[in-house]
Parts: C-alpha cells; sequence; structure tokens
C-alpha cells in the first residue's frame, strides 16, 4: 500500500488487507495448496511431502506486523503415517523464505484423518481430517487454528473429481470471534494417459457460515494443474494458480513432490 | 449335435445330444437335472446373500460320470437372463460345451436345454457358467453358479477312504472408488462351499484314514493358497489329471479355475483349520474346520510364514520322448489398455480385444505350442477350452521386465492341464494336439479380464 495514498482510502484499505491476511491465514493456502483425495496412507508406510510455493504476485505491504506474502517462497514438509487401512496421521513444518527476512519457521499443524473403509463399498471415496496448528503472529495473525474437512471423491473412468468442503475456526487471533468458516477446495482432472493427468483446482474461503464476506473479500483462487503418476511410489503435482478477487493472492507457483518409504516388514501371508 | 430349445420352450422338454439319435434322447431320462435360479446363501449365520445357484445350493450338486458311458443333462433356466453352462475341462463337441461364443446355444429365461456327450477324459472337472459380468459384480462367475464334476475313470483305484470336494470362492465384490481402485474387484467374502469358517459343517475323519481333497478355485479372480494345519498335503493330480510326480507339499495354490486333488493322511489327531494361508482372506471367511472323530476343543491352526508353490515340482523326473513332428508355434501376447484411473482396462491377445481378436486356424492333428507372453503387469490364468494341454516351459522373463532378475526359465514335461497360470511379465509354452474339432475358445479365466477382451478363437480349418 502506497504511503503517499489519500488518508480516506488508507482508512478503507487497511482494514480490507487485514481481512484478506487474516483469510490466507485461516486457508493456509500459501503453505500447503492441495485437494485431498480420500484415500489414506498404507500402514507401516511414511509419506513424505514437499510442498514449494512461491507467490509470484501477492501482498505487498507490512500491516499490522505481518509479512507481505509477494515473492514469499514457502517449503512445507509433510509426514504422513499410516496408522490402519482407514486411518492416517499428519504433521506439517511450514516455513518461508522471503527477501530481507530469510528462511524462517513458520508454524506446524497436526492432521489425523479416518475413511470410510473399502469394505462399505461406498459409491465415492470419502474421508475426514481435522487439522490443528499453530503459526507465527508475524505470519498470520490468528496463531492458533483449527480445520475440520471432509473429503469426497470419485473416479469415472478417466475423468476424477474431488471435493473438499472444509470448514475453519481460529482459536486465537483476530478472527476467533468469527465462528466457522466456510473454505472450500474442488478438483476436477482428467487422464490424458495412465501417467499424465491435467485439469483444475479450485480453492475459496467464502467467509464465516452464515454470514459470508461479500465476493470482493471473499478468496478465491483457480490453479491449472497437472498430476504425474511416474510411479506409485511417487506423487507429483504441479500447479499455477491465479487469485480471482482482491482479496487473494494474484499469482502463485506450487508444486508437491511426495514420496512413500514402506518401513514395515511385509508379510506375503498378511 | 442337435439343439432344440425352440421345441423345449414350447413344450417343457428339449435335447441336444452329441452321441444319441434325437429320438432316444428325447425319451431318455437325463442323469441330471439342473435348474438354474435365484438363491439366497447363508455365508454364516450373520452373513446372507442373493445370488444364482444350481439346485438351490452352493456349491452345486456334484455330478458324477462314468467315463465311456454317454450322460444327459438337463438345464432349466429359471433365471431372469439367458444362461449358458460351462462343462470345464470336457472334451465336449462344440454345441454342448456351454460357450455362446463357440456356439453354444444360450438357454433363454425359463427355457429348458438338455445336452448330451461322452464324457472325457477322467479326472476332477467341474461346470459353471459362462456369462459375462461387465460391470455387475453379482452376476458371472462373481455369483454362485459353480459345481464339481467328477469323471471317474474305468480303472479308479480308489486309494482313499473318504473324499471331501471342496469350493474356493469370493463374494461381495467391489471396486474401491478412488484412485487405481477400479483395476481388479476386492471382495467382501471369502468361503469354501459357501460358507465362512465355523458356519459349515465340519470334515469329520477318523484317525488313519487316507482323504482325498478334490479343491476347486472357483473364484472370478482371486488365486488361493490353502493349507491344512498338522497335515501334510500330498499332490496327485492337478486340474484334474495325474501329476507325473507327486509332492507332498505345506500349501497348494490355486489360480481361478485350477483344480488341485491332494491326499491327505488323517495321524494328527484333533481338530484343526484347513484354510488360506494368507491372514486377511481367512479372516474375511476363507477356511473349513476338519474334526477327527472323538475330538473337541477350539480348532488349531498354524500360520505358515511363506506362499510356496511351483508347478514344475509335479513334473516328469524321466525324460519323455518328443513327439517326431515338430510343433507349430502360436506366439500370445497379452496386453492391457489403459481406459482411465476409474475404468477397469481392456485386455488384449496379440494387440486386439475380443470379439476384434480374430480367430486362428488349426489343422486338425496338428500339435501346437501356445507361446504366452504376459506383458501386463497382472497374472493371467488362461484356460483352453475343448482340449487340454501340456506344459513345457514357465517363467522365461521377458525383456525389460523388472522382476527378471529373480526369474529364470522352467522346462518342464509331463504335466496336463487345461488352466494355466502365467506370471507378469514371464513367457510360459504349452502344447496341445488339434484333437477335437471345431470352435475353441481360450481365454483368461479372471472374469473381468475376460469380459474386458481377453478371449479369442481357434478354428480348425
Amino acid at each position: 500500500m502506497p504511503e503517499s495514498a489519500p488518508a480516506s482510502a488508507v482508512r478503507w484499505l487497511v482494514p480490507l488487507a487485514l481481512v484478506c491476511i487474516s483469510t490466507l491465514a485461516r486457508a493456509q493456502g500459501n503453505y500447503e495448496i492441495q485437494v485431498y483425495g480420500s484415500q489414506t496412507v498404507t500402514p507401516e508406510t511414511l509419506m513424505v511431502e514437499l510442498h514449494s510455493n512461491f507467490t509470484v504476485e501477492g501482498q505487498t505491504a507490512t500491516i499490522d506486523g505481518v509479512y507481505p506474502t509477494n515473492h514469499q517462497e514457502h517449503e512445507t514438509v509433510e509426514l504422513t503415517e499410516g496408522i490402519n487401512d482407514w486411518s492416517e496421521l499428519g504433521f506439517y513444518i511450514f516455513t518461508s523464505e522471503q527477501d530481507g527476512h530469510g528462511v524462517q519457521w513458520v508454524g506446524d499443524h497436526i492432521r489425523p484423518r479416518v475413511r470410510v473403509p473399502d469394505s462399505w463399498d461406498w459409491p465415492v471415496g470419502v474421508s475426514l481430517s481435522t487439522e490443528l496448528g499453530y503459526q507465527r503472529a508475524v505470519y498470520s495473525p490468528d496463531t492458533w487454528t483449527w480445520e475440520i474437512r471432509p473429503i469426497i471423491d470419485k473416479a469415472i473412468g478417466r475423468w476424477y473429481l474431488a471435493v473438499n468442503p472444509a470448514l475453519e475456526r481460529t482459536w486465537h487471533g483476530p478472527d476467533a470471534t468469527e465462528g466457522v468458516q466456510f473454505a472450500p477446495g474442488v478438483k476436477i482432472s482428467y487422464d490424458f494417459t495412465s501417467v499424465v493427468s491435467g485439469g483444475i483446482e479450485y480453492y475459496a474461503d467464502y467467509g464465516p457460515l452464515g454470514d459470508f464476506d461479500s465476493t470482493h473479500n471473499q478468496q478465491q483462487m483457480v490453479f491449472a494443474v497437472t498430476d504425474l503418476n511416474v510411479s506409485p511410489v511417487w506423487e507429483i503435482n504441479i500447479g499455477v494458480g491465479i487469485g480471482a478477487t482482491a482479496a487473494t493472492d494474484h499469482l502463485i507457483v506450487k508444486c508437491i513432490f511426495g514420496r512413500r518409504f514402506d518401513w514395515g516388514r511385509h508379510s506375503p501371508v498378511d | 449335435m442337435i439343439l432344440r430349445r425352440d421345441v423345449l420352450q414350447l413344450s417343457g422338454m428339449a435335447a441336444v445330444s452329441a452321441a444319441l439319435p434325437a429320438a432316444a434322447q428325447n425319451l431318455a431320462t437325463p442323469d441330471y437335472r439342473l435348474e438354474i435360479a435365484p438363491f439366497t446363501l447363508e455365508l454364516s449365520p450373520r452373513h446372507r446373500l442373493k445370488t444364482v445357484a444350481y439346485n438351490g445350493q452352493v456349491p452345486g450338486p456334484l455330478l458324477r460320470f462314468k467315463e465311456g458311458r454317454p450322460i444327459t443333462i438337463e438345464v432349466t433356466n429359471h433365471n431372469e437372463r439367458a444362461e449358458v453352462v460351462h462343462w470345464h475341462g470336457l472334451f465336449t463337441p462344440v454345441d454342448a460345451d456351454g460357450s455362446i461364443e463357440e456356439g453354444t446355444a444360450p438357454i433363454a429365461p425359463n427355457a429348458t436345454a438338455r445336452y448330451t456327450f461322452m464324457p472325457r477324459p477322467s479326472g476332477f472337472r467341474w461346470y459353471h457358467t459362462h456369462t459375462m459380468a461387465m460391470g455387475d459384480l453379482t452376476r458371472g462367475q462373481y455369483g454362485g453358479q459353480h459345481g464339481f464334476l467328477m469323471i471317474e475313470a474305468r480303472d479308479e483305484p480308489g486309494r482313499y477312504d473318504q473324499e471331501f470336494f471342496l469350493a474356493l470362492h469370493d463374494w461381495g465384490g467391489y471396486m474401491l472408488a478412488s484412485d487405481d481402485g477400479s483395476m481388479n474387484p476386492s471382495y467382501n467374502f471369502a468361503t469354501i462351499n459357501g460358507k465362512i469358517i465355523g458356519s459349515g459343517e465340519p470334515l469329520r475323519v477318523k484317525q488313519g484314514q487316507r482323504v482325498l481333497l478334490h479343491v476347486l478355485n472357483s473364484s472370478p479372480s482371486e488365486a488361493h493358497w490353502i493349507s491344512f494345519a498338522g497335515h501334510e498335503l500330498r499332490v496327485i493330480a492337478l486340474d484334474g489329471n495325474p501329476a507325473p510326480s507327486t509332492q507332498a507339499v505345506p500349501m497348494l495354490r490355486l489360480a481361478p479355475a485350477e483344480r488341485v486333488c491332494a491326499l491327505v493322511v488323517m495321524n494328527n489327531p484333533g481338530v484343526w483349520i484347513l484354510g488360506e494361508v494368507r491372514k486377511h482372506v481367512q479372516a474375511a471367511g476363507m477356511g473349513v474346520i476338519v474334526e477327527y472323530a472323538n475330538q473337541r476343543g477350539p480348532p488349531r491352526w498354524q500360520q505358515p510364514t511363506d506362499l510356496v508353490w511351483n508347478y514344475e515340482q509335479f513334473a516328469a523326473a524321466a525324460p519323455i520322448a518328443e513327439p517326431t513332428e515338430a510343433p507349430i508355434n502360436i506366439p500370445l501376447a497379452f496386453e492391457s489398455k489403459f481406459q482411465g484411473h476409474g475404468s477397469m482396462e481392456t485386455w488384449m491377445i496379440n494387440g486386439k480385444s475380443y470379439p476384434n481378436t480374430g480367430t486362428d486356424s488349426l489343422r486338425q492333428g496338428q500339435r501346437y505350442r501356445l507361446q504366452f507372453i504376459n506383458k501386463s503387469m497382472d497374472d493371467h490364468p488362461v484356460h483352453l477350452h475343448r482340449h487340454s494341454f501340456e506344459l513345457r516351459s514357465l517363467g522365461a522373463p521377458l525383456k525389460g521386465a523388472s522382476n527378471s532378475a529373480s526369474k529364470s526359465v522352467k522346462i518342464v514335461r509331463g504335466i496336463i492341464k487345461d488352466v494355466l497360470l502365467v506370471d507378469s511379465q514371464t513367457q510360459a509354452e504349452v502344447e496341445f494336439t488339434a484333437d477335437n474339432p471345431g470352435a475353441s475358445l481360450f481365454h483368461c479365466h479372471q472374469q473381468n479380464h475376460m469380459d474386458f477382451g481377453f478371449m479369442m478363437l481357434f478354428q480348425y480349418a
């Protein structure tokens, strides 16, 4: 925000920026940008993912002590351990790198998840994750947040659809009084080959349930993505996202590299 | 052979015969009657499942024939869809074989058909529906239409005191809703003779008996490993044909449609489990309790630590003379075509899916060597109708195969079968003589592979 702006404009823009930043913080969008599928990690397997997200064009001003997102490089390590055939436990380490700030630890989250067992033979994949975590106030004014994320997905022929109608709650920070926020994610993709899939991912934060923010103040972002199924061991997802509203960072490039490590002593008779 | 299905629909009688005059067929009382009808199967007191079965039982009734004596079977279809019964492993004529692809007429709903043929060869065979299931995992071989068929040899020595027929089957198939779950079905239940372990009658034996087990894998898609806790299984026949070398083994492996006959000496009194070696499959129900006379207590299970099986251990120990005439090679390459992570793959033989696989012409009396080149990532239990074949080589790794380091080619002789499990990324070879004229279907016996293209016809020139 330019310092030479008229005072009236400043009075109007500062609260707006605060809304934007707090919205982004709720979504944790710039640290882990992913629409979840319903499958959980198999038991005795550790999934290690590196989420690399670079904000090409974002918020440029430091507002209320929160660093600007513009040109922030976020590296998030996600470790997920399969517990049994229908549950897993995930752990996140968020970091940020930016000119003038160096590499900084941002926060950590923990995310247990359960899913509908295959034997229930549901026509769609369904799982439910909950995520609890802390992030430093210089990166998010809301320091303690909680999320519950239903996950529904379905593969039909070459098409794949996943919906994550997530609900988020701030426990400590400016938004602690705002109640539950609705932050859905949707993915639709097409298998061009057995290896290459391409599609669209949509991320949004509409604001408090029952009292959505105006469209202008909502966070909405659309990514063009590709998934490369090079091996059952590897997970690769690359995308470019454009913010559709003023409250969203305008351009983000994301990349997820994941690898499964099978540490168990599997017996052929199990 | 004459098919008189139309007459049957009008009169309630029909005749199909390969060996008898038409008039005689119509008058003859059939040796067996099969009624195809919907049936509620009680897997256990807590689990019931709606399916289609023969004569209201799963497995269907045991059909016993004498080798060399013509038989007549009357089949009535009370199901809402057309049906056909395949006599698996028999050298039947085309129109009695039970394959619509070969030319056997389907049995319309509420129609009756008669099949008369000379049962051969002797040994443990079976019968089952040969209809398509496609995406419906309750139809075709996913259901309860299977039964045992025993052709007794004239010189059957009767080297046993008691025999049991055991059918391994998987039920409640489903595809995973996401990821790659659409590739092959998973199952909720696994049974022996339609019962979850502990739900059916135990196999009752006496100490000192020689018990002959006739084990059939009627599963639509799953191979099974079977062990008998506390006892040794001596394999004496594969797919109903005598094994050149009988072997005592810790467990049996049966791919879909395979049969194994094994002798067991009952020399370890107690109450035992005969069941699937893999824990999750036994937990799904695949097992049966074996109870010695005057023995009580909880059934005991001894968990093997590995899956052990190979065909070559049953091969002839002594050299067998090669046929004077060299066989004609027929290479058959198996591949799949990706249809999306949410669809079953389509299957191809030599680059084409049925019905576009064409018809290979055979010359009667000629010996052929089928070269199964399995380029796919799945194992395939391949079956040739109306003929048996001799295994000649197994497990040759394909060039560039990821598992080639652990594979080496095995040359075998003397093992006669009608189903062979061809391991992924390997080549296997079998030989047979074209001695039963008419169209002969060749296919993978995994129902979803067969449904989606893995079939072809051999035709005699």
